[in-house]
């Protein structure tokens, strides 16, 4: 589980043009081509080889670690191969089957798995490419400028500073209860996972209390106050320009 | 059940991505309203919570686990609009930060887990409640009987959005989602039930949907504590699991068949029926969800989905009692001294609200308050 949470430890690699980009550049640009070749037809294959090579370009010049994307992709396979994996044994519309090792496949069924596969793998390629190059309160104020509501964007960069507190306690937790042996089994135990969660809500829910009125009585009324205003450079518009224009050719051509 | 990019086609990502901004807007603005300026700072930590609680795996059998959903407990605790904030910027920093749900799919995502198993299972939970004996065993029970349902719910909604935008046949995926997540929503049922109790015990004034009429006076927290504490608290979850149970296997189990599945059709089409004449475990007594002698088949599937039910709950309780460490833990028992009068988060005046945790927070603030929940059971494992 600890893999998964990548931004909980802020692993952000080292810096590049990509890194300097403004936020809001960036979750353009990459949601952009997520959306793009979401909607781009499963048959033209040719289409998501080339929004691959605009990723794999994007990833080099972000110089991010190649073993970390890819243990990044390989978590989103399993949901994969659970539903559509045995598509093409079973898909009974399959126009042109064809014979592997004796065993019927159907094409359609194999287009579903392409295609299914195709677009989450170049969906979190874009999404990890995002949020290694961008620190978390960076991407929460490009999403603001972006016109995400801001009550919205204040909630969840709160939840993301305790995020990291809460984890470390649920991990302490978790830790005292191994060393007492207990080892999760069966289904009734889970009512001993949830004493720890309802301590947990408890410690996080008391902590949130005093941090609020820490905060009223340091004069919070409600909004907040961001430093380090955004900035759209020249690199930022050339960026998006010369995507949107590349993105454009390839799904009006496919 | 986070649905990766690709998985939903443009239309269906467009639809539930509209239906859950506008239900998460609302939530917003209903939220706020009754919070005040206090919406940010408890949202926020409650969806940090969140968050946290679904890193905790909890085991289903031997070798698999599941984890927390945590929408109707969200909806518990801090009221149904509040809860589907939390949830949506659980799953937004799901999506955005870790790539755990795509992008495009993150409508559908919100809509599946934060409107169909928030909303929805607070709906239930409501529904639930008036049907319930009003004591607080029913209303653990009406807390654990929604909880089951919003998992089992946003499984089958997840299922109809991948049948509707042709991903996988709905004969296939329905099945497989919903009967993994009856079990998944057993464990989410019992660690609802649970926390709220051992919330209530401490801090009644932290559970919005609580019914004012159940908490008289002082004796309150120890009543909750102790009718749900002890041996009653695992009956009233399996009465009240039981009876959701049935009601789903009767009520809605003829109408998820109504044709054959997907795999059986396609054995037929591909000729490959006559291998599945002889099953692998040929000794089914309810062959094909038809009990024999049955002749109206809506009848008959409902009469075997009661009859499966029955028998998965008396072999779960046979286990337990085989495995002979079934004991349910006590509740912890950290009543706190002194007992404030309700104060419901999306009722009261926040500013009173703020003063009376303060006086809390000195009560509380012991750090051995809330006693670690381990202690009772280091000595009992071998």
């Amino acid at each position: 589980m600890s893999g998964t949470h990548h931004f909980l430890t802020d692993e952000r690699f080292g810096t590049s043009p990509i890194h300097r980009l403004d936020p809001r550049t960036k979750i353009l640009g990459l949601v952009g081509l997520t959306v793009v070749s979401v909607s781009t037809p499963a048959g033209a294959v040719w289409a998501f080889a080339l929004y691959a090579g605009i990723l794999l370009f994007l990833l080099g010049l972000s110089r991010l670690p190649v073993r970390f994307v890819l243990r990044r992709v390989a978590a989103v396979l399993p949901f994969v191969v659970v539903v559509a994996v045995f598509l093409p044994f079973f898909d009974r519309a399959g126009g042109g089957g064809y014979n592997i090792g004796g065993v019927r496949v159907s094409g359609a069924g194999l287009l579903v798995l392409w295609n299914v596969t195709a677009k989450a793998a170049l969906g979190v390629t874009a999404t990890t490419l995002l949020a290694a190059t961008t620190s978390f309160p960076e991407l929460i104020a490009g999403l603001e400028r972006l016109r995400t509501p801001r009550l919205f964007t204040l909630i969840i960069s709160f939840m993301y500073r305790y995020t990291f507190l809460f984890v470390e306690e649920f991990r302490r937790m978790r830790r005292a209860m191994e060393a007492r042996n207990f080892q999760g089994r069966w289904l009734w135990q889970a009512a001993i996972v949830g004493h720890m969660v309802s301590s947990l809500f408890l410690r996080s829910y008391q902590r949130g209390e005093r941090v609020y009125l820490a905060m009223l009585s340091r004069g919070y009324d409600g909004s907040m106050r961001t430093a380090a205003p955004l900035a759209l450079r020249r690199a930022d518009t050339t960026f998006l320009a010369v995507l949107a224009a590349v993105l454009l050719a390839i799904r009006l051509t496919a | 059940m986070h649905i990766p990019d690709g998985f939903v086609n443009a239309p269906t990502a467009v639809a539930t991505g509209a239906a859950s901004l506008g239900a998460v807007s609302i939530s917003l603005r209903r939220a706020s309203r009754n919070l005040g300026e206090r919406t940010v700072p408890l949202l926020g930590v409650t969806a940090a919570f969140i968050f946290a609680a679904q890193m905790l795996n909890f085991p289903i059998a031997a070798g698999t686990s599941g984890h927390l959903l945590g929408a109707v407990l969200a909806a518990a605790l801090i009221g149904p609009w509040s809860g589907v904030v939390v949830m949506a910027a659980v799953l937004t920093v799901q999506a955005v930060g870790m790539a755990d749900g795509g992008i495009t799919a993150l409508g559908a995502n919100i809509f599946n887990m934060a409107v169909v198993g928030g909303l929805g299972g607070y709906a239930v939970f409501r529904l639930l409640l008036s049907l319930f004996p009003r004591t607080t065993t029913g209303y653990f029970a009406a807390a654990a009987g929604a909880a089951w349902i919003s998992v089992v719910a946003a499984a089958a909604a997840a299922s109809f959005e991948l049948a509707v935008s042709g991903t996988v046949p709905l004969g296939i995926t329905l099945p497989a989602m919903v009967s993994v997540h009856m079990i998944i929503g057993l464990g989410e049922a019992l660690i609802t039930a649970t926390v709220l109790a051992a919330v209530l015990a401490s801090r009644p004034d932290l559970v919005a949907t609580f019914p004012k009429g159940l908490l008289p006076g002082q004796r309150s927290a120890s009543v909750a504590a102790t009718s749900f504490g002890r041996g009653s608290r695992l009956l009233s979850f399996v009465v009240g699991a039981l009876v959701v149970s049935v009601a789903l296997a009767v009520l809605v189990s003829p109408f998820a068949s109504s044709s054959p599945d997907g795999l059986e059709r396609v054995a037929q089409e591909k000729g490959f029926a006559d291998a599945a004449q002889a099953p692998v475990w040929r000794f089914s007594p309810l062959p094909d969800y038809q009990v024999p002698g049955i002749s109206d088949p809506r009848f008959g599937t409902s009469l075997a989905g009661l009859l499966g039910v029955a028998a998965l709950f008396a072999a779960v309780v046979l286990l337990g009692r085989a495995f002979g460490k079934w004991r349910p833990g006590a509740a912890p028992a950290a009543t706190a001294p002194a007992l404030h009068p309700l104060a419901g988060h999306e009722h009261t005046d926040h500013r009173h609200a703020g003063h009376s945790h303060r006086a809390h927070v000195h009560l509380t603030d012991d750090p051995n308050a809330p006693p670690d929940p381990d202690h009772e059971h280091a000595d009992r494992t071998p």
